[in-house]
């Protein structure tokens, strides 16, 4: 019964994609506004087929349907309720359809809210966006279909791999597919202004929330990976330059370029062509990342079932190039830049350099993803290109990308005179070099560490100092400290939530450097009482114990004691879960974190018929939580560049606010 | 920002010299993009791994003895054995082949020291290693060279079929 109203709740969300798609074409032909409310209509109605959809899935997993396929691959009876449910996107198929029901969420959103205020658009919006919710449809609805029967109904599911239980793991997924269908409303806008001849950069303004929004989950998503890979995974990292891995983040790269470009053609009208560029390249980018995930063309650690859906992906990004390539060359005229760059030093010229050095990387990334098919096509044999070539080509280009970080918000539009920017930059760059050189003595002496850290502490104190002189600047208004920090930030959000942006990813790059250059790992095995000494800590093996858990696991957990400079610090308690009916273990790694390191242990081996010896890896983390700590000010951020204005001005003196707040 | 004043009050300075302007950019452009090129070709000498299945191993296995390779199989539970040898060096061995369901296939014998057993090392598991093979068919792992796939999502590739034997397009 289920499977049945599914299909068919599917099928029809797929209609009304159809139907909104050709009706929109049709109005706009006849010019017949009736025919494109119909069509907007149509394509709102998808956002509650799906939601219907989804909900029968999830009401199939969470009531034990095993007739249906999906719920039989993904769930089993023992799993809790919220694993059952998350399972919606555990799988192919129903990722896909979750990965739908979002697309149609950001579209009916996008046709309510902007519908008064973009007439002119929404007839080719309702074309573009319908266009990318047809496709998935068409792979959820014919090719992986959610609902498909099981043969034999098996007595219970698969269930879900240990590895998986984990709350970022569960949460990583949506904020991913969040950020990546986001980027379709930006894209479908600004196809739309080519087709309505709609010159300017309104389509800019009205999606540059959509946008944020967009960047914002697919850099949760990122980090939320990470931090998962490095309480799960036991191998004391949180990034490996996986091709999987890289086809989230190279979305992510365009879009930053993209949200940097905008600015330009905002006060310059400058870069039109290209800004245009860089939002068909983020949206490609997300249907490649998406078909490299799911297609399983270049070898990776993450494995994907193996589907139909590989070539229909391929296509459709040929499809949506050669559209995007048409209009853009067809509507060349509108794209010509109303102004030139007179200047190396000027704000335009440093979004150049950021824009400039952020390809670089996404071009890097993407010759190293796909190397394999590039060397197989070129040379007859895969090769394969590892994380020590990615790090050794892209450590100079991020070392430059942070230094433009400081100093990009001291340069001026047009021109900066050299002579004040020097000043500007002295005494950070005294200050910094100072505490560089007491790094030294204190000890550290690597070179790549010193510039590193000399790069990521001059360009926060830059980034302070903008805090600082407007702060100040306030307060001789007559404003408190604290009031005046604040207004700053609330005032001009779009300028000072950025540089939060900023300080966040500092932040986050200090830590990258620390730990990247000074991390530690031992492997050793101990006999009961026995102790090691790592840096300043001394870790003493205690015992192993092992017990029965919760879910048939059974537990075997080591107790070790932890000191530092010689002092009791606390108990660690590394464990390994083995789930009986499977076989399958799970290490858990214990860990001592604070702001300044993690020591962070895992039991890799014992044998019961020597209950007195174990043997554990312990990595030693400088400042890794500086990573996590970056990345929530990240958030913190792009949320205060994002939050709405409490009043809204007039599209014309609102942008001449932005461009104000930009200088 | 308040420290540096704007230079253009009247607008004239986007019509200076328009020409040499665009050719400094051009220059430096190019400039940066052999940056970026050598930087690439800098990183990559010397540094990739060819990317071959056990059978493919087996039959160049005079030219890739001794290469950095990237090899992928399927592991055979049975073969799976972890000594830990003394206080700090341990050893772990296991058997990889293209093919689970053909008893006969091929088999690399992988060998990886000093380094936990993972999680996911189990039979039917998919493991990617780095490292280099001699001619007894013995694979020994790079340091972190051993990768089990992550089971991202919860469907499994068929063990029958090698996990590369997909068509790549």
């Amino acid at each position: 019964m289920i499977a049945d109203i599914g299909f068919l709740t599917l099928l029809l969300a797929f209609l009304c994609a159809v139907y909104a798609v050709v009706a929109a074409i049709y109005g706009i032909r006849k010019n017949d506004d009736r025919w494109v409310r119909s069509a907007r209509n149509g394509l709102i109605v998808v956002f509650p087929l799906l939601l219907l959809a989804a909900g029968l899935v999830i009401t199939a997993l969470v009531t034990g349907d095993f007739s249906i396929a999906y719920v039989s691959h993904v769930s089993s009876r023992g799993m809790p309720t919220y694993l059952k449910v998350t399972a919606l996107w555990g799988g192919q198929a129903g990722s896909l359809l979750f990965w739908n029901v979002l697309l149609s969420a950001f579209t009916c959103a996008a046709m309510l809210t902007k519908w008064r205020e973009q007439k002119e658009l929404m007839p080719y919006v309702i074309i573009v966006s319908g266009m990318t919710q047809i496709f998935f449809l068409l792979i959820s609805t014919f090719v992986e279909d959610p609902f498909t029967r099981n043969v034999v109904i098996p007595p219970d599911g698969n269930g879900l791999n240990p590895l998986l239980r984990h709350p970022g793991m569960i949460i990583h997924p949506p904020m991913l597919y969040l950020g990546f269908v986001g980027f379709t409303v930006p894209y479908s806008f600004a196809m739309a202004s080519l087709m309505a001849k709609q010159k300017g950069d309104n389509w800019i303004h009205t999606t540059r929330r959509w946008t944020l929004v967009a960047w914002l989950f697919l850099g949760l998503g990122l980090i939320l990976g990470g931090r998962w890979a490095y309480d799960v995974l036991g191998w004391g990292g949180y990034w490996g330059w996986d091709p999987v891995e890289n086809a989230s983040m190279m979305p992510w790269l365009a879009g930053t370029a993209f949200l940097h470009s905008v600015m330009i053609q905002e006060k310059m009208r400058m870069f039109k062509m290209w800004n245009m560029f860089l939002i068909v390249l983020t949206y490609c980018l997300v249907i490649l990342g998406t078909f490299i995930v799911r297609s399983g063309v270049i070898s990776s650690v993450h494995a994907f079932a193996q589907s139909a859906i590989g070539p229909l992906f391929f296509g459709f990004i040929v499809i949506m190039f050669v559209f995007s390539a048409y209009w853009i060359t067809v509507r060349r005229d509108s794209l010509r830049s109303e102004n030139a760059l007179v200047s190396y030093l000027s704000r335009e010229a440093a979004f150049l350099y950021n824009n400039f050095l952020i390809m670089a990387i996404l071009a890097v990334v993407f010759l190293f993803t796909y190397y394999p098919i590039f060397s197989e096509l070129f040379t007859g044999e895969k090769g394969f290109v590892g994380p020590p070539v990615y790090e050794r080509a892209l450590a100079p280009l991020f070392a430059a990308l942070v230094l433009l970080m400081g100093v990009a918000p001291l340069t001026m539009w047009y021109r900066t005179s050299i002579q004040r920017f020097g000043r500007a930059i002295l005494w950070p760059a005294v200050a910094t070099t100072a505490f560089v050189v007491l790094l030294f003595i204190m000890g550290v002496r690597l070179w790549p560490a010193l510039l590193g850290f000399w790069l990521v502490v001059f360009s926060a104190a830059l980034t302070i100092m903008e805090f600082v002189k407007g702060t100040r600047a306030r307060m001789r208004k007559g404003e408190s400290a604290w009031t005046a920090f604040w207004t700053l930030t609330a005032r001009n959000r779009r300028r000072y939530g950025g540089y939060w942006i900023h300080m966040g990813v500092l932040i986050m790059a200090f830590g990258i450097v620390a730990d990247g250059i000074y991390q530690t790992e031992t492997q050793i095995r101990l006999q009961s009482g026995e102790s090691i000494t790592i840096g300043d800590f001394e870790m003493k093996f205690n015992t192993v114990t092992r017990f029965p858990g919760a879910d048939d696991l059974l537990i075997t957990q080591a107790d070790v004691s932890l000191y530092k400079n010689g002092e009791f610090v606390r108990t660690l308690t590394p464990k390994i879960e083995l789930y009986q009916r499977t076989g399958q273990p799970m290490t858990i790694p214990s860990a001592r974190s604070t702001i300044t390191e993690d020591f962070y242990v895992i039991l890799v081996n014992w044998e019961p018929t020597s209950a007195d010896a174990a043997t554990f890896r312990i990595f030693l983390n400088p400042l890794i939580n500086w990573v996590w700590a970056g990345g929530v000010i990240f958030v913190l951020g792009t949320l205060i560049a994002a939050w709405p204005d409490r009043e809204k001005a007039p599209a014309r003196s609102r942008r001449s606010v932005v461009a104000v707040a930009g200088d | 920002m308040a420290d540096v004043s704007w230079q253009n009050t009247d607008g004239s300075l986007t019509l200076e010299k328009p020409r040499r302007n665009r050719l400094m950019f051009v220059v430096g452009g190019i400039v940066l993009i052999s940056a970026v090129v050598f930087l690439v070709v800098n990183a990559m000498s010397g540094s990739t791994q060819l990317y071959k299945t056990v059978n493919e191993f087996y039959a160049d296995q005079g030219r890739l003895v001794g290469r950095d390779l990237r090899v992928s199989g399927w592991v055979i539970g049975d073969t799976i054995q972890y000594t830990q040898i003394d206080a700090h060096n341990s050893r772990l061995e296991f058997d990889i082949t293209d093919d689970l369901t053909n008893p006969a296939g091929q088999r690399l014998h992988v060998v990886v020291l000093n380094e936990p057993r993972p999680d996911l090392l189990q039979h039917e598991a998919q493991a990617l290693v780095e490292g280099h093979g001699d001619a007894n068919g013995i694979f020994t792992s790079d340091p972190g060279g051993l990768m089990l796939k992550c089971p991202t999502r919860y469907e499994e590739m068929d063990p029958a079929g090698h996990p590369d034997s997909v068509p790549t397009s």
